[in-house]
């Protein structure tokens, strides 16, 4: 495998880089996917021991059969079955009754107009049906094409041929909290919608408003992938194998090799040289623009600005469980829904509350009670993720990265137990895995300080600016080499996006027809005038 | 769902053989694995500390020998890296000695000659034999190891061992060996207990315990040619390195693998397997699959109680299949990431210790083996501790982060326990109650062996029989050689006597072939996935091809020079 000459080198083998390869592969491109740990798929990583499977990273996939790949590759016929609990979430709380969303808008809008206020429902289909909108035209069609300059962007939306453009504009530089105050939400409606969104670590204060309305739409679409998100990653990897692509792993780039402004090639930490005539990084700033050059050979613009790559505010605690029974929650006698929620959210009172929480975990504030947690127990919907008679569980909570985690995991791990045990005093744990964020950077090193999305989300490294102005096209100054990873537009979680991007970009630059058409999405946007023919 | 010529349950490392084998043969295969990853026993996971990955299953690798490497190009073309220490083998000894056996026979010489001059010359006439005979040598392993038990085959096998116990100036005639166990061939060919004990329990743990005639002498009798013939290697990157160049080898010959499939039923029409039905909640719930021929990778009674059904077969045969056993051998494990490798005792008289990843520690001598082996067969968890213990980071630094190491013990423990020293127990569940005090007690026998190996650990992770089970419910009990190794149960009689027809996968159902619970057992040798495949491939008309020619050792004797040693040995 070493000693070949390759068409493209991708350096990394997670979501991004198995994409990105599939697709060259297609094209008839010899790829080689190099990995540094001893398993591909980044994020899309499952844990199997004795019986039980557990997903320490990417379980919530929001985007699903959405992504090009999971149809252009035909991933059902390899196994990928995406699972859509009927109830997507539900809020469990000593404050409040329980409040669910469904996957079915519908019933969503009925419950909560039965159970809160029929205010609260009507506002809640308002926005669901804005929401939908905004994200199937503009936001889903966007994660599939390349980045657009700022104004351009604007422009663009601006004179579409559909008056989405324009309303889009309107709240796209607005924070989630001012968006969401556009409709008139009560408590704890309002926190539970917020939520969707703050959980995954996002600001509710940045100007980033556009992608709130994705987040909370897709949060009440979400699956859960049959057999754990490994079994998505396993299907790409098998694709390409299947296309005569060539993976290697345990093995790390330490350079890209250049001469004269041009790249030809990657040193392996053993000392290989591997030519290739293009190399893609799917790896984050620090590696991609720091450790894979040295000076002179990328302009120092990029290094500049990848020395300044924020890391994320904050990350995530994990704990594991192998369980004896599902978790039956406290105040669910009448509302046996709210025990087959895909996401169960704990302790939720109110949108001030919320907002506190959120902020003190900005500053370095370790949660010790309320820790506002959310699980999950997988084997509910997916029986094969536990053995017969058995279920597994999972825990997650918003923490900061600073803290002695090596020395306080196990014992704030039997914290987050015994919080969820309070709600769900039927909780009966065989075993117990512990997730700190140490152990996401040490796991998946490109998740710096535990940032799962590689770079956090504020203004100046989004969209155009991800990870800079000069390379967020994936294409870079140095000729032959490309940047599609989590840390480029459009950014991270299980999206498809990036890798899809780079591989559109590098067959075209190679000059190989494309044999696969735009998506759905995609087609309509550029009939609609949202996105640029 | 598609049609295929040949449905694989069951995505082990033999099934996958099998795979690879008709897939290159041009046959439409699709393997059904249960769980989400193949090689349920080939596996290697991080359950804890990132950057430690723990060899859940088979660890020690014998593929080395195996004529599937060259054809199925699984080192040439699929990433797949054999590594290993200098020493193979090290028993260490409470009085502060050790007894080593290593890659290079002349280091075992020097070892074993310290504890006994007859018996070092013993070991290096049987090696000279063997180079000398090389060609009859490699004959045996090939005819013994990947063809369908027979007579003929272990007449000319016992021809070949009677040679080279004649060339050491033992007088025993094979049939005597046959019959022996362990325990008693150790006692007429070695004088020394250290040396004894070592090829009691190298046997052992290679899958054929000491205390059983037929099983126990074959065992101390291919241990003995440990080095140039029988191996003792591991994966770079950890024994899934198999399993995933399997996968890979079968999915570029155009195999497809369906992960997340357990199969609920083997349906039969007429006496014959014609398909499959999923389980309801496989990727593809309860779909059905047809196929001409259909081998079962799961072991004999989850094929035919569970998937075939009692009811559709035979009441006589079902009876007998259902008698066979599965309680040997089974595993009590406990792992651990350290912060160093442990300094072992007995360095001070042979620091190759410290350069051998495989080794036993307790059991000083025949009695005290015999004593755990009978324990082991009567269900009584023994009271002290003789296991096997191995240190994988030594091979293959990439297994622990820079300047850590991984370990674990191995201990051998029956399965559905009756008793320990506190009372009574009540079988399999009774592993999930008793599993810290076991663990603790393996833990302080190793700080005994190894002084200051209780500071090194920074975690430790059980897995009990049970927990095995839950895994993979086909490894009934948590048995890893795909049902006992027990003489009723060995060579020609594998599985139950009455199920093979015709070869050693054919049933006697048509068309069901087996690759798991028949010869020699399940190893990572792949004989079983590749006599399955052999007769499959027979009955298809596809077996002459120019590429499936390789014997057994061929690609090792090649290799041999190139399998870096010490790795990991700082």
């Amino acid at each position: 495998m070493k000693d070949k000459a390759y068409d493209v080198a991708i350096i990394g083998a997670g979501p991004n880089g198995l994409t990105c390869g599939a697709y060259l592969a297609k094209a008839g491109l010899k790829v080689l996917l190099i990995e540094a740990r001893h398993e591909t798929g980044g994020g899309l990583d499952t844990l199997e021991f004795a019986g039980f499977k557990y997903n320490p990273h990417a379980i919530y996939h929001m985007m699903a059969e959405i992504m090009p790949v999971y149809n252009d590759f035909d991933l059902r016929s390899r196994g990928v079955r995406f699972i859509y609990p009927e109830v997507q979430a539900a809020y469990i709380s000593k404050n409040h009754k329980p409040l669910i969303f469904y996957h079915d808008p519908k019933k969503t809008v009925d419950f909560i107009s039965a159970e809160f206020s029929s205010k609260d429902g009507e506002e809640y289909e308002r926005m669901y049906k804005d929401f939908q909108e905004y994200s199937e035209k503009i936001l889903i069609p966007l994660t599939y094409v390349p980045a657009m300059p700022p104004i351009e962007q604007v422009q663009t939306l601006n004179s579409a041929k559909d008056d989405v453009g324009r309303r889009f504009n309107e709240i796209a530089e607005l924070p989630p909290t001012e968006i969401l105050g556009m409709y008139d939400f009560s408590e704890p409606v309002k926190a539970g919608i917020l939520n969707l969104f703050t959980m995954w670590g996002l600001s509710p204060h940045e100007a980033l408003g556009y992608i709130f309305p994705l987040y909370v739409y897709r949060m009440t679409n979400a699956a859960l992938c049959s057999g754990g998100s490994h079994r998505l990653s396993s299907a790409i990897h098998k694709t390409i194998i299947a296309s005569g692509g060539a993976i290697l792993d345990d093995s790390e780039v330490v350079k890209v090799l250049t001469s004269n402004g041009k790249a030809h090639g990657v040193l392996l930490d053993d000392g290989t040289e591997i030519k290739a005539t293009a190399v893609a990084s799917t790896v984050d700033p620090h590696q991609t623009f720091l450790k894979f050059f040295d000076e002179g050979e990328i302009p120092s613009s990029l290094q500049e600005s990848a020395k300044k790559w924020e890391w994320e505010k904050m990350t995530l605690f994990g704990t594991h469980l192998a369980l004896r029974s599902a978790p039956k929650y406290i105040g669910t006698e009448s509302y046996d829904d709210a025990n087959r929620a895909m996401i169960t959210f704990l302790g939720m009172k109110d949108t001030e509350s919320l907002l506190e929480h959120h902020s003190s975990i900005e500053n370095g504030h370790v949660p010790e009670k309320d820790l506002y947690g959310h699980t999950t127990c997988g084997s509910l919907f997916d029986p094969i993720q536990a053995p017969e008679g058995f279920h597994n569980g999972r825990w997650e909570s918003l923490v900061p990265y600073d803290n002695d985690w090596e020395k306080n995991k196990w014992d704030y791990a039997r914290l987050c137990v015994e919080e969820w045990k309070s709600y769900a005093p039927n909780l009966d744990p065989i075993n117990m895995l512990v997730y700190p964020p140490t152990y996401i950077e040490k796991k998946l090193i490109n998740m710096v300080r535990g940032s799962i999305k590689q770079g956090a989300y504020v203004p100046l490294q989004m969209g155009y600016f991800r990870p800079n102005d000069t390379c967020s096209q994936c294409y870079t100054p140095v000729e032959g080499f490309y940047v599609c990873g989590a840390s480029v537009y459009p950014g991270g979680m299980i999206i498809g996006g990036p890798g899809y991007i780079g591989a559109n970009t590098i067959v075209e630059d190679f000059g190989v027809k494309k044999q696969w058409k735009d998506p759905e999405s995609v087609k309509k946007a550029k009939e609609n005038g949202i996105i640029p023919y | 769902m598609e049609d295929y010529d040949v449905i694989i349950v069951g995505g082990g490392v033999n099934g996958l053989t099998a795979a690879a084998y008709l897939a290159k043969s041009g046959i439409k295969t699709v393997v059904l694995e249960a769980r989400g990853e193949c090689g349920a026993h080939c596996d290697t996971t991080e359950p804890g500390i990132p950057g430690f990955v723990h060899n859940l299953h088979a660890t020690w690798l014998i593929s080395a020998i195996s004529p599937c490497i060259e054809d199925l190009e699984l080192a040439s073309r699929f990433g797949l890296e054999h590594v290993a220490t200098e020493y193979c083998y090290g028993k260490t000894f409470e009085d502060g000695k050790n007894v080593l056996m290593g890659v290079d026979p002349v280091e075992t010489f020097n070892s074993w000659e310290k504890h006994s001059e007859k018996d070092g010359l013993l070991f290096m006439q049987a090696a000279d034999y063997m180079t000398n005979n090389l060609e009859e040598t490699q004959k045996i392993f090939h005819d013994f190891l990947f063809k369908a038990p027979s007579k003929e085959i272990l007449r000319s096998t016992g021809d070949v061992i009677e040679g080279i116990l004649s060339s050491c100036d033992i007088d025993l005639t094979f049939d005597q060996v046959w019959n022996m166990n362990g325990f008693d061939l150790t006692k007429q060919l070695f004088e020394s207990e250290y040396i004894r004990t070592q090829i009691q329990t190298f046997s052992w743990i290679a899958g054929m315990p000491p205390i059983h005639p037929n099983v126990g002498s074959m065992g101390a009798l291919l241990t003995m040619m440990c080095g140039p013939f029988f191996p003792v290697h591991q994966a770079k990157g950890g024994a899934h390195a198999l399993t995933h160049a399997l996968v890979k080898a079968a999915t570029a010959y155009g195999a497809t693998i369906l992960p997340c499939c357990p199969v609920k039923e083997i349906i039969t029409k007429n006496g014959e397997a014609v398909a499959v039905k999923l389980s309801e909640h496989a990727v593809f719930p309860s779909e059905t699959i047809s196929a001409k021929k259909i081998i079962s990778n799961c072991t004999l009674i989850p094929t035919f109680k569970y998937m075939v059904g009692y009811d559709n077969i035979d009441s006589d045969m079902a009876s007998m299949i259902d008698k066979f056993d599965y309680n040997e051998q089974n595993l009590f494990a406990t792992y651990w990431a350290l912060d160093g490798a442990p300094q072992f005792a007995s360095a001070d008289y042979d620091d190759g210790i410290q350069r051998c990843f495989m080794g036993y520690f307790g059991g000083k001598n025949t009695e005290e083996l015999t004593r755990f082996n009978t324990d082991l067969v009567n269900r009584v968890i023994h009271p002290d501790i003789q296991a096997n213990w191995m240190i994988p980071s030594l091979t293959d630094p990439t297994q622990a982060p820079e300047g850590c190491h991984t370990a674990f013990v191995w201990l051998d423990a029956p399965p559905q326990p009756k008793s320990w020293k506190h009372g009574s127990l009540n079988g399999l569940p009774a592993w999930d109650e008793i599993k810290y005090e076991m663990a603790d007690q393996v833990v302080d026998t190793f700080e005994k062996y190894a002084p200051g190996f209780k500071k090194l650990i920074k975690e430790q992770i059980i897995y009990t029989p049970y927990d095995m089970q839950r895994n993979n419910p086909s490894a009934v009990l948590g048995n890893w050689l795909g049902g006992s190794v027990i003489p009723e149960q060995w060579y020609m009689k594998r599985p139950v006597q009455g199920v093979l027809k015709g070869g050693g996968s054919r049933t006697f159902l048509k068309n069901l072939y087996l690759s798991n619970s028949i010869h020699l057992f399940s190893y990572s040798g792949l004989s079983s996935g590749y006599i399955a495949a052999s007769e499959v491939a027979e009955d298809l008309g596809v077996r002459e091809q120019g590429w499936w020619n390789s014997k057994a050792l061929d690609w090792y004797l090649d290799n041999i020079n190139d399998i870096p040693l010490n790795l990991g040995v700082r």
